[in-house]
């Protein structure tokens, strides 16, 4: 029994005592192959999960690595069932592989002939494969490679796809490190991804994840499709790349609701790709428009499954994910992994706010208590109702002016889910207000004011979640969210996040509604942040004056 | 020549002592004499239970004494000599020479009275000639070692003429006056040149007949006769003219065992049998005994979650016995495991009597008393409790949720769900595996290996492969295997069982070899001369020192990074939930978890007060939080019991009511203006209010809520399940044997006794003694002197039919009269006797329980 500071749980969870002189030694020895479940203050839980595992046979690594790993630093004595688990499961990856076949085109060679056996007997991969060379070979009709790759995912033997990438189209692109330069973390993550061919890139909100993908087209030189969430995200990706690249305006383009137009750099928006008419897709041509030679993912975490789809089809072209955590409420990380690609670089937030390079957050829930006749209204409200009825309580406005009037002198965010809520506040608080009605150039226009610090109070729907870049916001405030989302959470933490210029550090509150379902949907909210070593306070309004 | 009854006899009173403690089915109840004795070891039933319990190479010497007994040719008329046997069966002598004993130990072959013979230590001499013991042909079948009838029964088939014919056929000597000419011819044919010779001038084809039959099954189909003229017909009929082939039955041919042992060149079998020896993959013992503990802990665990369940609320006995299996999945959800572990767990705790039926109707499974006392022990004596009992119980878990033979589903706790030979099953396994690796390497064997190694040692009663698999699987889940191979623990309870004699928990099923298998690897841990380890104790050895601290962090979690100690366990199962298990634990604190710890009377500062003497890293502030913030909310509604209540519209007739000293006994107690609750029955209630004036109305049922607390259910422990103190089966164990042998010894010198006693009194009568050499004076007429001892009727006959002698047989006609025939038996089988009336030149087949009694002719 060695002092180690991993304790190996039979579950196949690791549990990492962060105190420990080995933790840090220890964190960078089995990132490769666990995903880090939670990260609180002493113990950080990391678990075994066969895309982790398959994750790290891509990077490179072996069973026999990973073995070694959890005996070395393990306190007890490692299960044994789990160690023949974890040999068994990396065994599967790699036991076919998609290649180049110089007269047939892209072929499955099998180094192990009786899982070929096994796969082709499965009745999920008809379709999807041609004729059969010889013994170890199947062509596969080309424009299956993903849906293949899928396949063989679902059936517990991962491919290892060595079949390669188009070149694309080539276009110059240089970073133009003037003033800046691009962070160890950033470079390191581009190497990775680029080394590894595909994949996904995980950084936190604020860590400068824009920044990877101009690094990675920096890199590919080639024609570049960047896909976003929304339109204002979409145009502060035109405006960083112009600022930290050697593009100009006429080699990027938007494709949008607003604007369809195809350059040599295009960012489209997720929403219009997947518009449908009458079942048909319009907008799949862009897909085709250019020989893309990369194309990025931003925020990989919310890839709609119609881009899923889509992006089966674009398996011969270099795809980079960008995201926060591979976390999805819909639980599809496998076809993130085997469409996209596998994890291929990532920092957990504690580690870039101890460089530095994300502000340090405190966080804090302010428990609201109703009055008797809001209890009696809840009480009685149909189930639907209740938490509308609890997130967007009167007394909820006050708290916010009390929070606002704690920070005089920084750049606050009022952040909610129903618009009169949050229409009542603009009104209290006498801030704009930014809803998914405002006009993009209204919105623009408004976030402009507020980098420069000429508006220093902003009340915003959802549509700020995700990639407004807001440097200076250095407090917000979460009046209501969508019910549980954890990730929407995560999102709007992130927007205060980025460094300050004077290391302040960053405030998060979340007001809650006390005995309701707004406090059940804020703790699961919390979770995830909670687990990311953000843990909150929780106060009660009441004190709130006091304090 | 001596008989079988009269080896027994000269065995004396230690080595019939010896023989009913190897063969305990022979001494109960306790055979009256002797001969009784000899029938009874005669039994095929018991003769089976006794195969049941050798090993391969022991099996492999049985049917190698059955099939040289009396073969022609060999220079003693009966009887097998050890070197002879040895040759035979291509084992080395001193092997053969243990297998002999180890048979004779269990009266499966036997030996002249008059031979050496010093009771199971030392080998049999060579010299020695063993006989197959009666009964052990009918056990074994009519091919032993795939050996066809003997010459002398085939030949004596043949008409005298054939059989002068065949004489000068085969060139056989003319027999002088000594032998017959079945005999002589039988000898000339068994000699193994007289094979080659004639087989020098065979025409094609009969050597590749010979040696298709030669190993076995002894028996062809004969040719079709009449049209097929190939080869293949003139070498059978050939072989058929030369004495080679005996016909069978008119479709088949079978080869002789002589012709058949001369064509394997004097071997009954092809090689030694040598028992396996798995290696097994081999894991370091820290490992193996962190597993095994860790597993051991969730067991014990797991079964006092069910007493706790249980005891709260008992699950009702399906009609026809056993726990429903949607009973079962709900106990499985709440433990949080599959139903094939819940199903362990229950039988299990059923095994240690801890739950057992609570007899009440309708019935229920509740805790047992004794499931008390097992709470209050310490997890390794816990542990061994539950080992214990599951180690000796015949339930077979494995069954649970499978099929019996009629469809029905096979439930948990059922008293049907048994396999009695479980106990012993569960035993050699632990043994196979203790032996596989090493005590600081120990290895882990796979269910087919373990399996091949228990058909080695019993070939005649290997259990099935899936009961092999279920075994290990279950060890497993107990915590005395770990990564599949032997713990400390385990080998404690394994030595402990070896050393602690036999001690058959599981009752009549015959497990006593003594002395070690031949040639296997599995002489046991009997090496281990150290101080006995009680499995407790060594359990404890294994447990990681626990950890007495947690750390609480702001998502709400804790951590205990090791084994937490009980005090701490004890916190976090009352506060918090488990999230995961292993070397560490992890705990989620939500409101539900810390408002089932406030339900049972804690307080938010003893909670507090609690975890903080706990937390190495304090108690974070999001967790103090929730504690006060749920305690806040904790009993601001208020269940109370009352039998009655009184309710008016205007406060002012109530008032005065609860501040009466006369109405106390009423138990009144204001809850409202308008309301009063009383402990007191309505009943009681309207008299007392009567009497003081008021004119008080009850209202009907409806409304009233009654709340019962939860009783917690406890039934005694039926008889025999009560848990015996741990470690005290192991310590009480010499002392049982002690007795069991003074029992024995006793029932053997009764035997003595009563034999000698009954042969001065068949001595007085000028009767024959019982061994029968001479001809008897028939019985007096009529008074049925014979025996009526069943056993010892079928034994007289067996012997009878074995030799060739006649009895008197008492048969009961269908009605009801009792006639006296003078016959010999022929052959005692599957219940019938068939035997020939030489008087009325008739064959006749009884049925044995038509047989009233049996005398010596």
């Amino acid at each position: 029994m060695t002092d180690g500071p991993l304790i190996v749980q039979s579950d196949k969870t690791l549990l990492l005592e962060i105190d420990h002189e080995a933790a840090a030694a220890c964190r960078r020895a089995i990132a490769p192959f666990a995903e880090l479940e939670r990260a609180p203050e002493h113990v950080h839980t990391y678990r075994l999960t066969p895309l982790g595992l398959w994750n790290a046979r891509a990077a490179g690594h072996d069973a026999e690595q990973v073995v070694a790993v959890l005996l070395e630093y393990s306190r007890y004595p490692v299960p044994h069932s789990l160690l023949v688990d974890v040999a068994e499961t990396m065994a599967r990856y790699g036991r076919l592989q998609l290649l180049s076949h110089p007269v047939h085109g892209l072929v499955l060679h099998a180094l192990d002939r009786a899982v070929l056996e096994e796969v082709l007997r499965s009745r999920r991969t008809a379709g999807l494969l041609g004729t059969r060379l010889d013994d170890d070979d199947v062509v596969v009709h080309p424009s299956e490679r993903g849906h293949l790759k899928q396949v063989l995912l679902k059936l517990g033997w991962p491919v290892e796809d060595l079949a390669g990438y188009v070149d694309g189209e080539a276009h110059p692109i240089e970073l133009d490190e003037t003033g800046w330069s691009l962070r160890p973390y950033q470079r390191q993550a581009v190497e990775s991804f680029w080394h590894g061919g595909s994949g996904v890139v995980v950084l936190p909100c604020g860590a400068g994840k824009t920044l990877v993908g101009a690094g990675a087209m920096a890199q590919s030189q080639t024609t570049t499709l960047i896909l976003v969430t929304n339109t204002v995200s979409a145009r502060q990706w035109r405006d960083e790349l112009l600022r930290r690249t050697s593009l100009t305006e006429d080699e990027i383009g938007e494709y949008s609701g607003a604007r369809k137009e195809i350059r040599p750099v295009t960012i489209a928006t997720y929403q219009v790709l997947t518009t449908r008419r009458k079942g048909v897709y319009t907008h799949l041509e862009l897909l085709d428009a250019r020989d893309w030679g990369l194309i990025l993912y931003d925020e990989v975490h919310l890839l709609p499954a119609p881009i899923f789809r889509m992006t089966a089809d674009l398996q011969a072209r270099r795809r980079l994910g960008l995201t926060a955590t591979l976390v999805r409420e819909d639980g599809r990380e496998d076809e993130v992994f085997s469409l996209i690609g596998p994890k291929r670089f990532d920092a957990p937030w504690k580690d870039i706010e101890a460089q530095g390079y994300i502000a340090p957050a405190d966080c804090v829930e302010v428990r609201l208590t109703l009055p008797d006749g809001d209890r009696l209204a809840y009480a009685t409200a149909e189930p639907e109702d209740k938490y509308r009825l609890a997130a967007s309580a009167a007394g909820k406005n006050r708290v916010v002016e009390q929070l606002v009037a704690r920070h005089p002198d920084d750049q606050v965010l009022v952040i909610g889910q129903y618009l009169d809520q949050l229409e009542l506040l603009a009104d209290h608080l006498d801030a704009p207000l930014i809803t998914g009605a405002t006009t993009v150039r209204e919105r623009e226009r408004l976030f402009a004011a507020f980098r420069t610090g000429e508006v220093t109070r902003l009340v915003v729907s959802k549509v700020a979640n995700f990639s407004v870049d807001l440097p200076e916001a250095a407090v917000a405030i979460q009046v209501s969210g969508s019910f549980g989302s954890r990730q929407e959470e995560a999102q709007r933490l992130g927007r205060i996040m980025r460094p300050k210029a004077d290391g302040r550090t960053a405030h998060f509150y979340a007001v809650v509604s006390r005995d309701t379902v707004d406090q059940e949907f804020a703790a699961h909210r919390q979770r995830f942040l909670a687990e990311q070593g953000y843990a909150y306070r929780i106060i009660d309004a009441e004190d709130l004056v006091a304090g | 020549m001596a008989t079988f009854t009269q080896h027994l006899r000269a065995r004396g009173e230690d080595g019939l002592a010896a023989l009913l403690a190897a063969r305990p089915d022979l001494a109960s109840p306790p055979p009256a004499s002797v001969r009784s004795l000899a029938a009874r070891v005669a039994n095929r039933g018991s003769v089976e239970r006794a195969l049941a319990t050798v090993d391969a190479g022991v099996l492999t010497v049985l049917e190698a004494v059955l099939a040289l007994d009396g073969v022609a040719g060999a220079p003693d008329p009966s009887g097998v000599p050890l070197p002879r046997l040895a040759h035979a069966t291509g084992g080395d002598l001193d092997t053969t020479a243990r297998a002999v004993d180890q048979a004779l130990g269990l009266a499966l072959l036997w030996t002249e009275p008059d031979a050496p013979r010093t009771g199971g230590r030392s080998a049999t001499p060579s010299s020695t000639l063993v006989h197959p013991a009666p009964g052990l042909e009918d056990a074994l079948g009519p091919y032993p070692a795939g050996l066809g009838p003997r010459l002398v029964a085939t030949l004596a088939r043949r008409a005298p003429q054939a059989l002068e014919g065949l004489t000068a056929d085969v060139g056989a000597p003319e027999p002088d006056a000594a032998v017959t000419t079945v005999e002589a011819l039988a000898a000339h044919l068994a000699d193994p040149e007289t094979a080659q010779r004639l087989l020098a001038d065979a025409p094609p084809g009969a050597r590749a007949v010979l040696d298709a039959l030669a190993w076995g099954p002894p028996v062809g189909r004969s040719p079709a006769a009449g049209n097929d003229q190939g080869p293949g017909r003139a070498a059978v009929e050939w072989l058929l003219r030369h004495g080679l082939l005996a016909v069978g039955d008119p479709q088949h041919v079978v080869l002789p065992r002589e012709v058949a042992l001369a064509l394997r060149a004097g071997r009954t079998h092809r090689e030694p049998p040598l028992a396996p020896s798995p290696h097994g993959r081999s894991t370091p013992l820290a490992t193996v005994d962190a597993e095994s503990a860790r597993a051991a802990e969730d067991a014990v665990r797991l079964v006092a979650a069910t007493v706790a369940a249980w005891g709260a609320e008992p699950p009702p006995v399906l009609r026809a016995g056993g726990l429903g299996s949607r009973e079962l999945r709900r106990l499985a959800a709440r433990l949080d495991v599959t139903d094939a572990v819940a199903a362990l767990v229950v039988e299990v705790a059923g095994s240690a009597g801890l739950v057992a039926e609570d007899g009440e109707d309708p019935p229920s499974f509740a805790p047992t008393t004794s499931a008390d006392d097992w709470l209050r022990l310490e997890l390794p004596e816990r542990w061994e409790a539950l080992v214990e009992a599951w180690l000796a119980s015949e339930r077979a878990p494995w069954l649970v949720g499978t099929r019996d033979e009629r469809g029905g589903l096979r439930a948990a706790l059922d008293p049907e769900t048994r396999r009695p030979w479980a106990p012993r099953l569960r035993r050699t396994v632990l043994e196979v595996l203790a032996a596989a690796g090493t005590e600081s390497l120990p290895a882990g064997l796979a269910a087919e290996e373990v399996h091949d190694v228990l058909r080695w040692r019993s070939p005649r009663s290997a259990p099935p492969l899936h009961a092999v698999e279920a075994v290990l699987t279950e060890a497993g889940l107990l915590g005395i295997l770990g990564a599949g191979a032997t713990s400390t623990a385990a080998r404690a309870l394994v030595v402990g069982h070896a050393d602690g004699g036999t001690g058959h928990p599981g009752g009549g099923d015959g497990h006593a070899v003594a002395g070690a298998h031949p040639g296997g690897g599995d002489g046991g841990p009997g090496a281990d001369p150290g101080p006995a380890r009680t499995p407790a104790a060594a359990l404890a050895g294994q447990l990681p020192p626990p950890v007495d601290e947690v750390l609480l962090q702001g998502d709400l979690t804790g951590i205990v990074p090791g084994r937490p100690s009980p005090a701490l366990a004890d916190v976090l199962e009352r506060m918090a939930h488990v999230e995961s298990r292993g070397a560490g634990l992890t705990v989620r604190f939500t409101e539900a978890s810390i408002r089932s710890a406030l339900d049972l009377g804690r307080t938010a500062e003893d909670l507090l007060a609690e975890l903080s003497r706990h937390a190495r890293t304090g108690v974070p502030q999001p967790l103090e939080y929730l504690v006060l913030d749920v305690a806040r909310r904790h009993g601001r509604v208020r269940i109370g019991v009352a039998s009655s209540y009184l309710r008016a519209e205007d406060p002012a007739l109530l008032a005065g009511l609860v501040e009466d000293r006369s109405l106390r006994a009423l138990g009144l107690v204001r809850l409202a203006p308008t309301v009063i609750a009383a402990q007191a029955p309505p009943v009681a209630l309207l008299a007392a209010l009567r009497e003081r004036g008021l004119a008080p109305v009850t209202e009907d049922a409806t409304g009233t809520v009654v709340v019962a607390a939860p009783d917690v259910h406890r039934v005694r422990a039926p008889r025999g399940q009560r848990r015996a103190q741990p470690g005290t089966a192991a310590r009480q164990a010499p002392s049982a044997e002690e007795a069991r042998d003074r029992r024995l010894r006793r029932v053997a010198k009764d035997l003595l006794r009563a034999d000698q006693a009954e042969n001065a009194v068949i001595a007085r009568g000028g009767t024959q003694g019982p061994d029968g050499t001479g001809d008897g004076d028939g019985p007096d007429g009529g008074t049925g002197s014979g025996t009526p001892d069943p056993v010892l009727a079928l034994a007289l006959l067996r012997e009878a039919a074995a030799e060739g002698r006649e009895v008197w047989l008492e048969i009961v006609g269908p009605a009801g009269t009792t006639t006296r025939r003078r016959v010999r038996p022929l052959r005692v089988d599957e219940g019938r006797v068939r035997a020939v009336d030489a008087e009325r030149e008739a064959e006749l087949t009884v049925a044995v329980h038509r047989i009233a009694g049996v005398a010596p002719a």
